[in-house]
C-alpha cells in the first residue's frame, strides 16, 4: 500500500507541508514563495535557499514533479504520492487541531 | 589593478559563515562592495557609496543547468548572486523594509546546507584513509627516499585531522541548530 510508506515523510516541516500545498496546480519557486505567504496569512514566509533545497529533495523523493521549463523557471506539481503525503499530514494536523481545541478553554 | 578595488584574501572555518556574513556586511557599509569572490578565499572589493547589504551563503553543487534555474529563483526574490567558491554561493540584497533578508527560512534547511557540506568531507575524510595504508607504514626504514614517503604520509594524516576537525564542529553547531 502507499499509503504505509508514505508515514516516513511524516510529519513534514511547516514549509514543506505550504510549499506542498500551493503545488496542487503547476507553479515556479517564485510563485510559490508568493503564493505560501498568502494563503498562510503571512505567518509563513519560505526563503529561496529554503526553497530550493525542498525542490530538490522532493522532486528526489518523487512527491512533486517538474511539469514546465521556461525562462530558466521550473515549475512543480504534486505526484500522486506526493498528495496521499499531504493527505496523511491534513489528519495529522487535524487530529492536533481538534486535541488543540477541546482544551482551548482551560489555556 | 584599479585603484577602486581591492583584494583580500580571507578564510573562514564552514561553521562559522554566519560571522563571514557579517563582515562581508560590514565591509559594504564602509562602501567596500563585494563584487567577486575567486578561488582560495579571494575576494574582491569595489569601492563606492557605503550601503546596507546584508550578504548570505549557501552551498551547493550542481550541473550548469541547474545553476542558472538557481539562480533565477535567487534573482526573483531579489537576490543578486555574486559568485561561487568552492560551492559557496555568496548573495547579497540591499536592506530594506518589508524585504525579507533571509535566504533560509527555518533551522531544518539551514541544517540541510551543513549536512551538504558534511557529506562533502565525509566522502574525502574516507578517501583520505582509503589511501593512507598504500603510502607505507609509519615506521624506520633503510631506503633514502623513504623520509619523502613519511612527508607525505604525515601531510595526510595531518588533513585528515584537520577533517575530522571540522566534521566535529559542524556537526555540532547542527546539533545547536536542532535545539532551537
Amino acid at each position: 500500500m502507499l499509503r504505509d510508506d508514505t508515514n516516513k515523510y511524516l510529519p513534514l516541516t511547516e514549509s514543506t507541508c505550504y510549499i506542498m500545498l500551493t503545488l496542487v496546480e503547476p507553479l515556479h519557486g517564485y510563485a510559490v514563495m508568493k503564493k505560501v505567504e498568502e494563503i498562510s496569512k503571512g505567518t509563513v514566509k519560505v526563503g529561496p535557499g529554503t526553497l530550493y533545497g525542498a525542490f530538490t529533495s522532493l522532486e528526489k523523493e518523487e512527491l512533486i514533479i517538474k511539469v514546465k521549463e521556461e525562462n530558466r523557471r521550473k515549475s512543480y506539481v504534486l505526484t500522486p504520492k506526493g498528495k496521499n503525503v499531504l493527505m496523511n499530514q491534513m489528519k495529522r494536523l487535524e487530529i492536533m487541531t481538534q486535541n488543540g481545541l477541546s482544551v482551548i478553554d482551560m489555556l | 589593478m584599479a585603484e577602486n578595488t581591492i583584494r583580500k584574501i580571507k578564510w573562514f572555518w564552514a561553521w562559522q559563515d554566519e560571522q563571514e556574513e557579517a563582515w562581508l556586511r560590514s565591509m559594504s557599509q564602509k562602501g567596500w562592495h563585494l563584487s567577486s569572490v575567486g578561488l582560495l578565499g579571494i575576494y574582491r572589493f569595489r569601492a563606492g557609496e557605503p550601503r546596507d547589504y546584508v550578504y548570505r551563503l549557501d552551498y551547493q553543487t550542481f550541473p550548469k543547468k541547474d545553476k542558472q534555474e538557481y539562480q533565477q529563483l535567487f534573482r526573483d526574490a531579489g537576490w543578486e548572486h555574486i559568485g561561487e567558491m568552492s560551492a559557496w554561493q555568496y548573495f547579497r540584497k540591499e536592506v530594506k523594509e518589508e524585504e525579507p533578508l533571509e535566504i533560509f527560512t527555518d533551522a531544518e534547511s539551514k541544517i540541510a546546507k551543513y549536512k551538504r557540506i558534511l557529506a562533502f568531507l565525509w566522502f574525502f575524510w574516507v578517501i583520505l584513509i582509503a589511501v593512507f595504508p598504500a603510502r607505507g607504514i609509519l615506521i624506520d626504514n633503510p631506503y633514502p627516499w623513504w623520509s619523502a614517503i613519511q612527508a607525505t604520509q604525515v601531510f595526510t594524516l595531518l588533513i585528515w585531522l584537520l577533517f575530522t576537525y571540522i566534521i566535529i564542529r559542524l556537526t555540532l553547531r547542527i546539533r545547536q541548530l536542532k535545539r532551537l
